[in-house]
């Protein structure tokens, strides 16, 4: 997440009902809030609908942001809050299972990655081939990442993905740092055991 | 010389450990003994290997960019000006 020079004071004139300092503010953070919601829930639709609930919540609770914490961090607050509602309101909940349990549902699907030596694979989409690889790849780890609890995915994807510090992601969750060590280390176990055929291959 | 027994309590506690503290900074004597245990641990090592593998391989992952509609559907709801 980037930081916006005046952005106290942006905040402040959008609390007191400007809506051109909020509209600053949408423009400045919706690729942040949809690129995280996409990384957790891997489906454009469902970012985007998130996207949307998640500035009108801003939009509603602007007044009761207090300053203390980082407005960015009040944010994620607002955009994981989203993606658990929306998770718990899925009937494809059912399979999941508890927040530190390894084993769980499933979700929907998309987009993908690469690693050290994949890396190319992904950014230079130059041949058929190369794309049949990138959509394989990218198949494989939505499919792993999806089968994590939401509570582990949140993680991952903070500490991990985005490179939000330990104390950080302690705030936005409203955990203690040892849960969320407890969580990270749940999801990586979990995602690199499900990759673990592809990776070695 | 440790023993097997010994080599295979240490892995467990070694793969737990930077399942945990991967990405901070590993210099107390505890960190310097799992270190070492690693650096005479192939298993320990391949282990890591694919931790961090994993890890690059979601941060690398491609994420689409947000499209006009969206962003229109975005200003709509909010009531904002485009």
């Amino acid at each position: 997440m980037q930081n916006v020079e005046n952005e106290p004071e942006l905040v402040r004139r959008a609390q007191k009902g400007d809506k051109r300092a909020f509209s600053l503010l949408v423009k400045q953070y919706e690729s942040t809030v949809y690129g995280f919601a996409f990384k957790v829930c891997r489906n454009e639709e469902k970012a985007a609908e998130t996207l949307q609930d998640t500035f009108v919540n801003v939009y509603r609770k602007l007044d009761q942001f207090n300053g203390k914490a980082k407005f960015s961090t009040w944010l994620y607050q607002i955009v994981t809050n989203n993606c658990l509602m929306k998770r718990r309101r899925s009937k494809l909940d059912e399979s999941s299972v508890s927040i530190d349990s390894p084993e769980n549902g499933a979700e929907d699907s998309d987009r993908g990655g690469d690693g050290a030596p994949l890396q190319s694979l992904i950014l230079l989409k130059q041949t058929p081939q190369d794309e049949m690889v990138n959509k394989e790849l990218r198949e494989i780890l939505d499919n792993a990442i999806l089968k994590l609890p939401m509570e582990q995915r949140i993680v991952f994807v903070l500490r991990d993905v985005e490179g939000r510090s330990s104390e950080e992601t302690a705030k936005i969750l409203k955990l203690s740092a040892p849960a969320v060590k407890s969580r990270l280390r749940r999801a990586r176990v979990f995602l690199r055991a499900h990759l673990q055929e592809y990776i070695e291959s | 010389m440790k023993t097997k027994r010994d080599l295979a309590v240490r892995c467990e506690e070694v793969t737990k450990h930077v399942c945990e503290h991967l990405d901070e900074q590993m210099d107390s004597p505890r960190c310097r003994q799992l270190r070492k245990h690693l650096q005479e641990c192939p298993d320990c090592t391949a282990y890591l290997d694919g931790l961090k593998k994993t890890i690059k391989l979601y941060r690398n992952i491609s994420t689409p960019r947000v499209s006009q509609s969206v962003h229109k559907k975005l200003l709509a709801a909010l009531k904002l000006d485009p």
